[in-house]
């Protein structure tokens, strides 16, 4: 599916609802939740969990890191898509709170945000419309 | 807080039961029943949620609430456990007074004795007027005067069910086939 494209038709299809275990990454445990359920275009419809310690990208490059153990993840939405050389990837943006429950945000960076004891996500299937040749 | 340049490497942490192979467990219905539920002033968030759901045959949903205000709630945070029983538990509920919920979601399901059970994360300001985020206490959170949207997914043909998770060493939400109870 090519990021140019500004308008995607679609529906919604399954929905999987999923515990991941403590130490699997955030992003990349969603990732493996798709390719469980054979999911290939998706939408986070509800998570909430904790993770050990949480890192957050910025604009630059560079990222917020949140001590825990443990830090909860208290917003969380996001998508995960196809890519074009047939790989799949997760973006998911949040809130989280630390062991005061002072709260920080931004985008989850991938392979670095641990799960602490559990994380529970709800997923939702998207199926997008086949695109018409030469749109 | 400050950004830093250097991506912090994952802490690995060790929990005090036997590692679990099994580090994904999914379930999927073929749709999703959506609804929209206003959450009724003066319930608790608990009984606002479990209530009208349970009236219309869903006990196992994933829900985001929209934002609206509480005129009482309390939540906890998740500090290192004291007796080392689990790597981490919940701190004494704090009392946030009279708050507005930011963003929520809640999972609903049913606890070891098949009674309903909700468990919520939420960001919220305080009376106090500080952002704040952490695990709600659905029973003692009070829906202020106007009622809350909340989004409901439905999640048929499975069932969320707290079990004991011996990795962890805590009871745990997890989806199981349903109960032929049902």
């Amino acid at each position: 599916m090519s990021n140019a494209t500004v308008v995607e038709n679609g529906a919604m299809g399954r929905v999987a609802y999923a515990r991941i275990a403590p130490n699997e990454d955030l992003v990349l445990g969603v990732e493996k939740l798709c390719l469980a359920e054979g999911f290939r275009h998706a939408f986070v419809r509800g998570a909430l969990g904790s993770l050990v310690d949480a890192c957050l990208g910025t604009l630059d490059g560079k990222c917020v890191q949140v001590k825990g153990p443990a830090v909860e993840i208290v917003s969380l939405a996001g998508e995960v898509r196809s890519n074009d050389d047939g790989t799949l990837s997760a973006a998911l943006t949040g809130v989280v709170a630390d062991t005061e429950g002072n709260v920080f945000g931004g985008p989850f960076v991938a392979g670095a945000n641990p799960i602490c004891m559990t994380f529970e996500v709800t997923l939702e299937e998207w199926l997008p419309a086949l695109a018409k040749a030469g749109m | 807080m400050k950004p830093s340049a250097q991506i912090h490497r994952p802490r690995m942490l060790i929990h005090p039961g036997p590692f679990n192979p099994i580090r994904i467990q999914s379930r999927h219905a073929a749709g999703g029943r959506h609804i929209r539920l206003a959450l009724t002033p003066g319930l608790s968030l608990f009984d606002a949620i479990v209530k009208p759901l349970a009236a219309i045959g869903i006990k196992n949903a994933s829900t985001t609430i929209l934002g609206g205000y509480f005129d009482s709630l309390e939540y906890c945070v998740a500090r290192p456990d004291s007796t080392q029983q689990a790597v981490i538990a919940y701190s004494q509920p704090i009392h946030a007074g009279r708050v507005y919920m930011i963003f929520g979601n809640a999972t609903i399901g049913k606890n070891q004795h098949g009674e309903p059970i909700v468990h919520c994360h939420a960001a919220i300001r305080a009376e106090d007027g500080s952002v704040k985020g952490g695990h709600i206490i659905t029973h003692t959170c009070v829906v202020g005067n106007r009622p809350i949207p909340v989004l409901v997914t439905s999640l048929d043909g499975f069932e969320l069910r707290v079990t004991f998770d011996p990795e962890t060493n805590i009871p745990l939400l997890q989806p199981h086939e349903e109960s032929i109870d049902e």
